[in-house]
This record gives structure tokens, sequence and C-alpha cells, in this order.
């Protein structure tokens, strides 16, 4: 016992603190999406913190403790349809800071990836991604936009193919392989992004 | 300078006055615009990028190579979009992997990623290529006394290893590039605080938002400047979202900075759109002599 304690008064209050669980395998999905790489050199000294607007203005939001969480794979949680991850404001403070290279905000994005896949994300979220997918663009254009670029003198807008984009984002081949091992049974985890 | 201009979404379908803005200001700086047929959104490096991080970088890598295609550097003129096109030119650039990858997919529609080109938001263009000299020279009607709160976002500077605009925590490219339009730029207290459009709860982003409006409006500039539309729509629409909220009238007049730049040069208040906002720049101008009637 360090020598401090000795002489801390007894709180007949203070309980055993809960054990800690570590979920590796959990980790492991999350360390499977690209970007996530950096959460393994958290030492949770939390100068991501006090930069942060998000942990300034919603008192549930501490991306050391989401990295934590997500150190010890509490990754069900992170990636519930409540979860705080989507309060990130994306600002890149925490890029800044942070003295290990973990980008806390990557691996922020690495847990929405892992959400779609796993799990539902918000609807807005959904709906600028099912936006561009279907049309190619993040806003809705309506029929009487290029009408109104003309009275300004502007050009109408580019024809995109979207076809072109489906085909790009299609999944890879070795994506589907790699898809069908992991339904045939467990296998080495994967460390690369 | 031939430049090849990625317009992205929000403006052009949202916003087409900025646009106009940026159409009619380059070319007095020398800047030959070459529009080129094929790009699609950037995409979205907020909830696209969050949704599919490889398939965000296979779409940027896409209008990578319809740019490299062409054989010019790209300007772009919202944040979001200099983010994911940077942020992706680097992330090609330095990951042979990844490159490798997201070629593969490429290949399907018949393009390449080459990595030939730079990307770069139009102040950035302004600052880094043109000069400030050559801007200057462009101005026939100085915004004197025009008193400018900026604000730069978040996206223009971070992460500044990859982005290497300038220093994130000491910006001082726009105080730059309003000082050569005549007018004063003006520092609020809450000058780096994000305007929380990726938060989804309903009322986070409205907190920051009014957070950074009451900063602005202690300074008592005449509007706002900024350089991207994410923020432009936080700080416009979102202070009819706090009115509604909160009853509190903020009253701070928003403007994209290449509305400034076309008064300096000389184009009406109309023509860059300035009579169209919601909340209506009345100090600015009153100040160029066009009060509004």
């Amino acid at each position: 016992m360090p020598d401090a304690d000795k002489h801390r008064p007894a709180d007949p209050t203070e309980r055993e603190p809960e054990p800690i669980e570590i979920n590796r395998q959990a980790r492991q999905r999350l360390l499977a999406i690209l970007g996530s790489g950096g959460v393994s050199y958290c030492y949770q000294c939390g100068a991501c913190v006090g930069d942060c607007p998000s942990a300034r203005f919603y008192p549930g939001f501490n991306p050391r403790e989401i990295m934590l969480t997500a150190l010890l794979g509490g990754i069900d949680r992170l990636i519930a349809p409540d979860s705080v991850i989507w309060q990130c404001s994306n600002c890149y403070n925490c890029y800044e800071r942070c003295p290990q290279d973990v980008r806390p905000v990557e691996v922020i994005i690495a847990l929405k990836n892992l959400a779609r896949l796993e799990s539902d994300p918000p609807p807005q979220v959904r709906g600028v991604y099912e936006t561009i997918l279907k049309t190619g663009r993040s806003a809705p254009v309506i029929g009487t936009l290029d009408r109104k670029r003309e009275s300004l003198g502007l050009p109408p807008l580019s024809r995109i193919d979207v076809a072109e984009i489906t085909a790009i984002l299609a999944p890879d081949d070795d994506e589907a392989e790699e898809g069908a091992r992991k339904d045939a049974g467990p296998s080495a985890p994967e460390e690369s992004a | 300078m031939k430049a090849t201009f990625f317009p992205g979404c929000l403006i052009p379908i949202k916003y087409p006055q900025f646009e106009v803005a940026v159409r009619r200001t380059l070319p007095r700086l020398d800047i030959e615009i070459v529009d080129l047929d094929g790009f699609t959104c950037c995409p979205d490096p907020i909830f696209f990028q969050a949704s599919d991080k490889l398939g965000w970088l296979t779409m940027a890598g896409r209008n990578l190579a319809v740019a490299e295609a062409a054989g010019h550097d790209v300007f772009t003129i919202c944040s979001g979009c200099t983010s994911t096109l940077c942020e992706a030119n680097h992330i090609l650039r330095t990951d042979e992997a990844l490159r490798a990858r997201v070629n593969r997919r490429l290949a399907r529609i018949g393009k390449e990623y080459r990595g030939t080109i730079e990307v770069r938001h139009v102040v950035a263009l302004l600052r880094h290529r043109v000069g400030l000299d050559v801007l200057r020279q462009s101005v026939t009607r100085p915004l004197t006394g025009v008193r400018v709160a900026l604000h730069y976002g978040c996206h223009l500077l971070k992460p500044s290893a990859i982005m290497r605009v300038d220093d994130p925590d000491e910006p001082m490219i726009l105080h730059q590039l309003v000082e050569a339009i005549g007018a004063e730029p003006v520092k609020h207290d809450e000058r780096f605080l994000c305007c929380g459009k990726a938060c989804t709860d309903p009322d986070l982003p409205l907190e920051m938002t009014a957070t950074v409006l009451r900063s602005v409006k202690r300074t008592e500039a005449d509007c706002m400047g900024m350089i991207c539309p994410t923020c432009f729509s936080s700080f416009d629409t979102g202070q009819l979202l706090i009115a509604r909220k909160t009853g509190e009238h903020l009253e701070v007049p928003p403007v994209y900075y290449f509305q400034l730049l076309g008064l300096a040069q000389g184009l009406s208040p109309d023509e860059v759109g300035l009579t169209r906002h919601r909340i209506r720049p009345v100090a600015l101008l009153e100040k160029i002599g066009n009060p509004v009637k």
C-alpha cells in the first residue's frame, strides 16, 4: 500500500471497484475498420478533452473515455443507436492535440463505420449517405434549380453518371472472400486496416 | 493561371450566389476557371465518411482522377470538399496498399488515381499562389471601415499536417485576405469554436452556434466573414432556429468572403447575392454606400 493511503481515513461508503472486463474479440472488430489503428496507442492523457467542443457543451461526451471504452472492447455500447459517438463535431482538435497520434476523431469515424455494418446510425446520417449513393450529390436538387442558376448567369449542374459510383462502391472480391471466411468460422485477427 | 474548379454540392445547389461571386472575382486575379464534366460529391467528409470510409476514399479518388486527366491543380470553394479531397490526396499518395486497393476499384470504370495534382481551398490559392499584391490591385472600392469578424471553421486548417494552410492556433490567412480588400479583420473570443453541424443531437449544434454568434455580437463587427457553406448555413439558418427555440434574436449577418471581394472589385450587393440573405448585412451595406431600402 502506498504511504499516502495509510493516513487516509476509512470511507464507509467506499466499495470495491467493479472488475474491468476486457473484450478482445470486440476490439478486433473495430481494429478491422480503416482508420481505427491509432486507438492502440492511447495512454489516456486527456489532451483530447480540453479542446473538444462536444465535451464542453455535451456532458456525456468525452473522447478520452471513448478511447478507453474502445480499448477495453466495449464496442457494442459505442455503436448502439443512442451512442455519444454521434455527438463528435469532427472538428479535428483532438487530432491536433494528441501526443500519441491516436487521432481520436478517426477512431470515432471508424466506430461510426462499424455502426453502419452492425447497428443503426441516426436517420440524418443514413439520409446523406443514401442521397449520395442515389444521386452522386449530398443535397437534393429541385426541378427549378437550373432555371435559377441560368438567371444568375451560372452554367447548369454537370450530369452525374450514378452507375459509375455504384460500380466503384461495390465491395472488392477479396472483401467478399473475407466475409465468407468469417462466416465459416473464427480466423486470425487482422492487424492491418 | 488555369485552375480546375471543383464546385461541390452545397454552394451550387443551396447558395449559387456564392458561386457567382467566385466566378466573377477570380478572373480579375488572372485565374482562368476550368470547368470539367464528371465530378460527383467530394463525397461528404462527415456523414458519408462515417458510413463507408473506403467508399469515401474511392469516390474522392475518382474525383481526383477526373481532375488529373485535365492536368491543372484543383480549387475548392467549400471547406468540406477541401477536407475530403486534400485528405484523400494525402492518404492515396502515402499509403501504397490503399492506393492499389482504390485503383482496383477505379479500374472498373477505366480510371486511375496517380497523385499528380494539388487541391487547395480557393483562399489558399489566393494567399499562396496569387498573392496579396495581385489581390490588392484588383480592388476598385476598398471596404474602408468595414469590420469583419472572421470565423475560419475547422476544415480549412485541420489536420494541419495534411492541410498545410496556416497555423490552426493562430491563423492569419483570412485576416490578410480581408485587409487586402481594405476592410478591418476582427478577432472574436470564440473564433476557434466549431459550428457543431456534424452533431446529431438537436440542441447541441444550436448551443455551439449561439455561443459563436454571441461572441461575434460582442465585437460589434459589421458582419461575420467565412469561407464554408456549412458554417454559413449554421450561422444563417441557425439564427432563425435559435430565435424560434429561445426567442434570442442575435442579428449577426454572416457573409461569404467572395461576396466581400466582389464588393471590393466593384460588383453590386445584388450581383453577389448580399440582398438575398436571411440576416441582412445592414451595417455593411450602409458603409459601402448601398443602404437597404
